[in-house]
């Protein structure tokens, strides 16, 4: 066997490999499309040394001519996928250049079947043998076809082509890759021109076509493999990042997760997939998952989840689990969605952390602020105790005036047995009156359960029953209240009896700052409005107002101004709204006295939704309403639109506000 | 003169229940009354001439009855108030008392505590009714006479003879007789003693307050 016919074996083997390797790859990585561009090259350049090596070795005109017009077929193939190689791998190469290519070596492979010998020659004459490196090859003989000019100028076009690529790629600081890839192109491009001279009888070698593709090839191969080490060095790192990263977590007591969720499946860290009980392999879904939460959190979980995934938040949850072992534990949950180039959520990421001590000292926190809550509250209470007693005095008389009335009635000869059932009925009224005395007493006496902020609360019903409950205090001290609440007020998320003894804390704490004025300067203005997703009370006094500096003291701990007082009251008072996300801060008025605001956030974002428009209008009309009780006219006189609350009797009426203390009693 | 009204009770409390309820237990007792939600209720249809007492709330938002008690003596009334009070009412209650209130009922109220109290006060009202009317008839009386006979009134009140009031009026004892005797006509009187006790009701003791009384 001769060595030309063993070397382009060879050559002929060796890319058949590569393109094997690479195609097989692509199998795997179907969008890896350079792979398969690079086994179409391969294969074509394995196809085109074959050719060459036939050729060499005919020994008669008509299987030249076979063998020369077919062995376009695999170069059209090899120029195309080579130049969509260039353009996708090194994104070099200007595309009306490679479209040129494309087109114009298409048209060659058109013509090069029209001819009727091909597109390199008319006719084939003769095959002429010659010595070659101590080997015989064969050659043709026959008259040139002008139309091969275009096959010349798509290989000039492709040496333009590999020489900008190579420029573009070395310029942009890849020059390994400019060096190999784009050196081998340009090599290949110049070398590939002995074949016009070949065939125009100018030199006298046998065609090598192959050869030099077969060094862009490996060039390319190369360039691949190297990506192929990377990844294969990136994905052992990636595995030692991995037990990196599991140990941190470990030892953090953090769980990684991730939810795949096109897949529904969810990858945890070992540990606490052990922890929750799940086999090693196992595929976990989220109702896997889900059903190791506890029961009464799941929905929680759920709604969270799904406005992480359809709304783009961040997922952000406590909640409690039920391990393996059937302990209780408390888990903080974070997460973010991933989404793909069209902005679809495909995976939710997201670590979780066992908060268990955190949450008990949090349950414990909150255990103790409650009792301090309900000891100031029994407290306030105290301070009421009387007026309170009081409130049921006014039921009892009733009562017993009218029994005995009824007594009386019957005890004529003439009983009028109709005025008997009215007063019956009275007396039934009034023990039921009675009662809800005793039960609003009830309720603000008892303890409360930590963090249940659970009811929804309209903030003017809490006025109002703070105002019942103070109705005879404040009579008794001859105060005035004024009340400003706006309509249909959105409801808050929380503990009515804690805001009652907010409420109730700040107006006992304005009835105080008045004591000492004329009964006509004992006005108080409690006024409401929603604004901003909130709702806010305000409780303005005619006083003399906080003195500068204090006005965040004032709800310190252990911070009073009274002889008796403890200093408990607005701490508690902050502390409770804090608890409810809201804010409670005093400001001085204009002219004299101090307001104390208090606002919650609607957390039901529905009852927002349900009316907008009426809402609008709504938090407009409150917005200046409430603007106008601040006394904040420069004259101090505001004339304003309120309802006047007396210890509970109300009626519509002009009230003009004044202020003759003014300003120098701050 | 029109002739005097059945006694009527004012009810006042801002509380309708116990309103209702002190009203029906005054009807009850067949006892005329009248019921009012507010001290300014009350004034605007109070008509002093009718005799009765006043049962008040002590303890009501804005015009309290303290305030009301003020008014009613700042006007001249002297209708009998009885004060229904509340727990913790100490200071009001002293504070009514220096004004003069008939009584205090603590609430809850019983019947026969209120009723008699009622009477009591209604009783007392008639007599000082009737008392201010014969003084206002000695007033009437006094009212008829001429200058001089007031003159001589003073000085027969004040216990002196004929013969010294006309040395002090520089008058006839015989002049000083006819008024006498005039003075003792118009005031429809027997004797010296009962025209003194006339006039010392309307708080003269024959000296010349009577001149500025007049």
């Amino acid at each position: 066997m001769s060595w030309i016919t063993v070397v382009w074996s060879i050559n002929v083997g060796a890319c058949l490999t590569l393109a094997t390797m690479y195609l097989a790859v692509w199998c795997k990585q179907r969008e890896s499309w350079v792979h398969l561009l690079f086994s179409c090259s391969a294969i074509a350049a394995a196809a085109i040394s074959a050719f060459e090596l036939w050729m060499m070795n005919a020994q008669t005109v008509e299987r030249y001519e076979a063998l020369l017009r077919w062995i376009h077929v695999p170069v059209w193939v090899l120029m195309l996928s080579f130049v969509a190689f260039v353009r996708l791998y090194l994104h070099a190469g200007r595309a009306w250049l490679a479209w040129s290519i494309y087109g114009l070596r298409t048209l060659v492979l058109i013509l090069n079947f029209i001819f009727p010998v091909s597109i390199n020659f008319r006719a084939i004459t003769d095959i002429h043998h010659f010595s070659w490196a101590g080997e015989i090859v064969s050659l043709p003989v026959g008259l040139p076809n002008p139309w091969g000019l275009i096959s010349s100028f798509t290989l000039l076009l492709l040496l333009i082509f590999s020489v900008d690529a190579t420029i573009t790629v070395w310029r942009r600081g890849d020059r390994r890759r400019a060096l190999l890839v784009g050196g081998s192109m340009i090599f290949g491009a110049i070398l590939a021109w002995h074949v016009p001279l070949v065939i125009r009888g100018v030199i006298e070698v046998p065609f090598f076509l192959g050869f030099t593709y077969t060094a862009i090839v490996a060039a390319m191969g190369y360039e691949l493999s190297n990506d192929m080490a990377q990844a294969a060095h990136l994905a052992c790192e990636l595995e030692l990042s991995h037990k990196r990263l599991n140990l941190a977590a470990d030892s953090a007591d953090l769980g990684l997760w991730e939810w795949d969720l096109s897949k529904d499946e969810i990858w945890v860290t070992p540990t606490r997939r052990a922890q929750l009980g799940f086999p090693v392999s196992e595929k976990i879904t989220f109702e896997d998952l889900i059903s190791r939460w506890h029961p009464d959190d799941r929905d929680k979980v759920r709604q969270a989840l799904r406005d992480a995934i359809e709304n783009g938040k961040d997922y952000n949850e406590e909640f409690r689990g039920v391990l393996a072992d059937g302990s209780v534990r408390w888990v903080a949950a974070r997460g973010r969605v991933q989404v793909n180039r069209q902005g679809k959520p495909i995976r939710l990421l997201g670590v979780s952390m066992d908060i268990t001590a955190r949450k008990q000292a949090e349950l414990e926190a909150a255990r103790q602020q409650q009792d301090l809550a309900h000891l100031a509250r029994v407290t306030t209470l105290g301070e009421l105790s009387c007026s309170l007693a009081h409130e049921l005095t006014h039921p009892l008389t009733a009562i017993l005036s009218n029994a005995q009335a009824a007594q009386r009635f019957l005890a004529r000869d003439d009983a009028d047995l109709d005025e008997v059932r009215e007063i019956l009925n009275d007396i039934v009224t009034q023990d039921q009156r009675a009662g809800e005395v005793i039960h609003r007493l009830r309720l603000l006496l008892k303890k409360g359960e930590p963090q249940k902020h659970c009811d929804d609360v309209d903030l003017n019903e809490v006025v109002r029953d703070v105002l019942k409950l103070m109705r005879n205090d404040l009579i008794n001290q001859n105060v005035t209240v004024d009340t400003d609440l706006a309509q249909n007020l959105p409801r808050v998320t929380g503990d009515r009896v804690q805001l009652q003894q907010v409420l109730l804390n700040v107006v006992l704490n304005a009835c105080e700052a008045i004591a000492d004025y004329d009964s006509s300067e004992r006005q108080l203005l409690i006024a409401s409005k929603s604004e901003n997703g909130a709702v806010g009370v305000s409780v303005t006094d005619r006083g003399r107002g906080i003195p500068e500096g204090k006005l965040e003291q004032v709800f310190e701990r252990f911070f009073t101004t009274k002889q008796e007082g403890m200093g408990l009251g607005l701490s508690i008072c902050r502390t409770i709204i804090n608890e409810h996300r809201g804010e409670i801060w005093g400001t001085n008025n204009a002219h004299c006295g101090a307001t104390f605001h208090l606002s919650l956030p609607i957390v039901r974002s529905d009852a927002l939704s349900a009316a907008p428009s009426e809402v609008l209008d709504r938090s407009a009309l409150t917005a200046t309403d409430a603007s106008a009780p601040r006394v904040t006219a420069p004259s101090g006189v505001a004339q304003i639109r309120c309802d006047r609350i007396g210890g509970g009797r109300t009626e519509g009426k002009r009230v003009e506000q004044s202020c003759s203390k003014g300003g120098s009693d701050h | 003169m029109p002739p005097p009204s059945s006694p009527t009770v004012f009810v006042v409390d801002d509380d309708e229940a116990v309103r209702k309820a002190v009203s029906r237990l005054l009807r009850s007792a067949g006892i005329a009354m009248a019921a009012f939600a507010s001290p300014g209720e009350f004034l605007a249809q109070y008509d002093p001439a009718t005799p009765g007492c006043l049962v008040l709330d002590i303890a009501m938002p804005g015009f309290n009855g303290l305030q009301l008690q003020t008014t009613l003596g700042e006007k001249g009334s002297s209708l009998p108030i009885i004060f229904l009070t509340g727990h913790g009412n100490v200071s009001k209650s002293v504070q009514a008392m220096k004004h003069g209130a008939f009584d205090f009922l603590s609430k809850p109220v019983k019947d026969k505590d209120l009723l008699a109290v009622v009477r009591a006060a209604i009783e007392t009202d008639a007599f000082v009714r009737r008392e201010q009317a014969k003084f206002s008839e000695i007033r009437a009386r006094l009212d008829t006479l001429t200058p001089r006979e007031r003159e001589v009134l003073e000085h027969v009140v004040a216990g002196k003879m004929n013969k010294q009031i006309a040395a002090d009026l520089g008058i006839t004892e015989a002049t000083v007789k006819m008024h006498r005797a005039r003075v003792m006509a118009k005031m429809k009187v027997q004797s010296v003693a009962e025209l003194a006790r006339l006039t010392e009701r309307c708080g003269i003791k024959g000296t010349n307050l009577l001149k500025s009384a007049a």
